[in-house]
């Protein structure tokens, strides 16, 4: 029931902002006691169930620029992997759970601050009636020239295939390390290095999540056993209903403010995880299990 | 002088009891038990429930017992605990201690406290109480050896996993007894075993032991074989249950 609820509040977020939620929900699993371990390859097998119910809509409206998908993909599939590896290793050593939370404590902390400066800025610039430019980044175009150049017909780009095999590795890794779908990397990514136009941005960047969060699950099972399905389908069944419900609320409140608000709830998570990592905690010792002896 | 004699003849025949129980039926066994149970199934919702262990004593060979008490034992398991220490401002994991042969499962019950019924070196022998445990210390670091096992103990009490009650243990007219167990949501699986001991003036006057499989079964059954023996089928059961779901919510959402 409890978990339902926290499927249900984080799927409401995640509707209400438009993110995906795995950056909340693992670390309130862990929080509640789970595992580290098996909140990262659970909540990764929910994620499937969420990008496949997101990803749905787009398709419909055509805003998935397949072959891009494919090929953030392909990268994000060998990503995986590595991710996996690594985690599998760490876990061996006892240290997987210090890899996941100085993971969060850093990605949370460099985007919650990111996202709060850029809000409040907005919400500034929009009390002293001044219409906010968008900022243009600076250009990338010699990654963007390098060779194995492709035509992405949707995304009107030209462009090399190295840049989107290299940033769906990273974000690929992410995705078995921290158990994210990696959208909130992706999806900036994607229009600033890549210069992709935002309409086909969120699509695409769930196509390719829904092959990477299902392979990030399927290598956990088998390398880790570390996925737990009746806790994602806990999370799954609270999740989606979540969402539906935060999408209509969502629309009513206004985007600054709201994404004000996620900095906000992102960086309280970040320090929360930061302060149980410097913090002695009450009991020194954990027990891990080796296998059935004697 | 006969009176005399037996209680010592026994407390040298229980002896090798810890090695070779099977030598306690060699002895005039004064004790008749049973459980109230003979398997627990661990469901899906299953919340743990209470284990009744009761007998009766048998009073002609050696009148009265001073005590009773009841073991359950869960399967031996090697561990690996590991300490934190501070490392560059923060908390981490620091050396590893592996110990092994130590019960994943382990409760007392006893009419009295067990430490007034028998010496600890008497109590280390028979296995009786969690401060007696031995683990086989597999990487032989002595130093450190008492400090992770109290830390396993610690560890393991509050998971529920480790009890001792020393009023658990009810003997009604010196006949009849019973004790109860708790068994917590969590415990580990396995084959458990049951002991059952009697004494009197120190000695072992009654031995009984027994097994109790502990199992999931159902629905938990077949995901728990699959998630380990089946891993893959597993990964790619729990995708295609998330596929499945992810578009029958979209489907039922967009119609509404």
């Amino acid at each position: 029931m409890t978990l339902i609820g926290m499927g249900g509040l984080v799927g409401f977020m995640s509707g209400m902002f438009g993110v995906g939620g795995g950056f909340l929900m693992t670390p309130l699993l862990i929080f509640i006691g789970v595992p580290p371990a098996v909140a990262v390859a659970s909540e990764a097998n929910q994620i499937v169930a969420s990008s496949v119910s997101g990803g749905l809509a787009y398709w419909q409206r055509r805003a998935i620029d397949i072959p891009m998908g494919l090929i953030l993909m392909s990268g994000g599939l060998a990503g995986s992997y590595s991710g996996v590896q690594l985690f599998k290793l760490l876990r061996a050593m006892g240290q997987v759970d210090l890899l996941i939370s100085l993971s969060y404590v850093v990605f949370l902390g460099v985007i919650g601050a990111l996202m709060l400066r850029e809000s409040i800025q907005v919400i500034i610039a929009a009390r002293r009636g001044r219409p906010v430019q968008a900022r243009r980044p600076g250009q990338h175009s010699w990654i963007l020239r390098l060779p194995f150049r492709m035509r992405f017909r949707r995304s009107k780009l030209y462009i090399s295939v190295i840049p989107p095999i290299v940033i769906g590795y990273f974000v690929g890794t992410l995705s078995a390390i921290m158990g994210v779908g990696g959208g909130f990397i992706m999806v900036p990514a994607m229009i600033y290095i890549l210069r992709m136009p935002t309409n086909v941005v969120i699509g695409t960047s769930l196509f390719q999540i829904i092959f990477v969060t299902a392979s990030v699950t399927i290598f956990h099972a088998v390398e880790n056993q570390t996925v737990d399905i009746v806790l994602a389908a806990l999370l799954m069944i609270g999740g989606v209903i979540g969402a539906q419900l935060g999408a209509r609320v969502g629309l009513r409140l206004r985007g600054e403010q709201l994404r004000a608000l996620l900095a906000l709830i992102v960086l309280g998570v970040g320090v929360k995880l930061l302060l149980d990592l410097v913090n002695q905690p009450d009991e020194l010792f954990s027990l891990t299990r080796m296998g059935t002896g004697g | 002088m006969r009176a005399l004699i037996l209680p010592c003849l026994l407390a040298c025949l229980s002896l090798a009891l810890p090695t070779e129980r099977a030598q306690a039926t060699e002895f005039k066994n004064v004790l008749v038990t049973d459980v109230s149970k003979d398997q627990i199934s661990i469901r899906s919702n299953y919340s743990g429930e209470t284990l009744l262990l009761f007998g009766a004593i048998d009073t002609q060979p050696y009148g009265e017992a001073d005590g009773v008490v009841v073991v359950l034992r869960g399967p031996a398991q090697n561990i690996t605990l590991r300490k934190k220490n501070k490392q560059f401002g923060i908390w981490v994991n620091g050396p590893a201690y592996r110990l092994g042969d130590l019960p994943s499962f382990y409760a007392v019950a006893s009419s009295r406290p067990v430490a007034e019924l028998l010496p600890s070196a008497r109590r280390a022998e028979l296995g009786i109480g969690a401060d007696v445990l031995k683990a086989s210390n597999l990487d032989a670091k002595v130093d450190a050896e008492r400090e992770a096992i109290e830390a396993f103990l610690r560890l393991k009490q509050q998971a529920n996993l480790f009890a001792a009650q020393s009023d658990a243990v009810e003997i009604i007219r010196g006949k009849l007894f019973r004790a109860e167990i708790n068994l917590p949501a969590g415990m580990p699986v396995g084959r458990y075993t049951t002991e059952f001991f009697a004494f009197k003036g120190g000695a072992l006057i009654g031995y009984q032991t027994g097994e109790l499989p502990v199992d999931i079964v159902g629905a938990g059954h077949i995901l728990h074989e699959a998630a380990y023996n089946m891993s893959l089928l597993y990964g790619i059961f729990g995708v295609a249950l998330a596929v499945f779901m992810g578009w029958g919510v979209a489907i039922i959402f967009r119609r509404s």
